[in-house]
């Protein structure tokens, strides 16, 4: 039980730096592409994380799979918007950045 | 003659049959994860998800789908394994102290069969390490990376491998879900 | 009372807040929209730890509607706002 609970808090700790490290991805990177691939992946593997980290310590297992459920439905959503974004960026003509 | 086309109407039923079965088990399946194991909540439940089952075969009507179950257990793993090399590359790539982009465009052509598997193939291209999605019109996808270094053809084709395993167009007579 | 996950929903906060920075600076509209996706998957996060540290499955449902309607947020946008009376028909999502 401890060791689900504390292995349940190691994940959430590793989710949490993986939403931060998208945060400064979506600050630092340079044009709207590269600000997308830190959203998208990066805040996706961090509620990943976190959802995994809860599901070890709920030990409910309608809680489980609806965490899981709430999961998918993030990844589809957000995969779908960030293609969305990419696409109408293309077609308005914005020009990835490139390396100097 | 008349032999041939019952067979071929009996099979037609067999696959409706099947459709409404797996429909009507993943519905009822969502009911129970969302409402919880109150049985009252059934009074709502059944009919929703009978009428929920109808429309989606209403409105999916002329895509037949397979899915072979046995790919979805390798294509589970394959894409949480991508995912997450894809968070770990972004992490490293924001956090460190130098500028680690060179972002460029990568064209390809998939050999997908347009619907479903091409939907679900350009949504996981966004989740691969390094790649995203850029536009898709017909057969050609433009990728936007990360980094030019990156094997993003390699990625791409083993995702593009694993999409085909998961789902087969058929165009009629085979199990379909 | 878990003091743990509510510790844990206040180190997204941040995450959050710094977001903001992305809306002020722009410059595309865009770029704010990004900002909103992360407040959607950063909300999703928040209120399921605090329904972990609170002990309060509700909030977990809370999490599911707010998934939905981020999604629903930004295909809104991208239509509507973005690109105002545009349709394609190759595109798989319109």
């Amino acid at each position: 039980m401890t060791i689900l609970y504390h292995s349940g808090t190691f994940f959430i700790g590793i989710g949490l730096l993986f939403f931060l490290s998208g945060t400064v991805g979506l600050i630092r990177f340079p044009d709207i592409y590269t600000r997308l691939h830190a959203l998208t992946k990066a805040d996706n593997i961090g509620l990943g994380f976190v959802v995994c980290g809860l599901s070890l310590q709920s030990g409910n297992w309608a809680v489980i799979v609806k965490l899981l459920l709430i999961w998918l439905l993030v990844l589809i959503a957000s995969s779908a918007s960030c293609h969305l974004i990419a696409s109408s960026g293309m077609e308005k003509k914005i020009k990835p950045w490139t390396r100097p | 003659m008349g032999n041939d086309s019952c067979s071929s109407t009996s099979t037609a039923w067999k696959i409706l049959g099947r459709r409404i079965f797996f429909r009507l088990l993943i519905f009822s399946f969502l009911w129970y994860a969302l409402a919880g194991s109150d049985k009252a909540s059934w009074l709502l439940g059944v009919p929703a998800v009978l009428l929920v089952t109808a429309m989606s075969l209403w409105l999916a009507s002329s895509s037949s789908l397979n899915i072979h179950l046995l790919a979805v257990f390798r294509f589970i793993p394959f894409f949480l394994h991508q995912s997450l090399r894809g968070g770990i590359d972004v992490m490293h790539r924001a956090l460190s102290f130098q500028q680690l982009l060179d972002p460029g465009l990568v064209f390809y052509t998939t050999l997908l069969a347009e619907g479903s598997a091409r939907i679900l193939f350009v949504n996981c291209i966004s989740l691969l390490p390094g790649t995203l999605s850029a536009e898709l019109k017909g057969d050609q996808v433009t990728i936007h990376t990360l980094d030019q270094g990156m094997p993003v053809w390699a990625n791409i084709q083993r995702l593009e491998y694993h999409v085909a395993a998961l789902i087969g167009r058929t165009t009629g007579n085979k199990k379909s879900l | 009372m878990s003091w743990l996950h509510i510790f844990f929903a206040l180190i997204l906060l941040p995450a959050v807040a710094v977001g903001m920075i992305r809306i002020l600076k722009g410059p595309t509209a865009a770029d704010r929209m990004m900002t909103a996706q992360l407040f959607g998957t950063c909300g999703v996060a928040i209120l399921l730890l605090l329904g972990a540290g609170m002990a309060n499955p509700v909030l977990i449902d809370i999490a599911l509607v707010f998934a939905l309607l981020s999604a629903l947020s930004t295909l809104t946008f991208v239509r509507r706002t973005w690109q105002p009376g545009k349709k394609k028909h190759d595109d798989p999502l319109s």
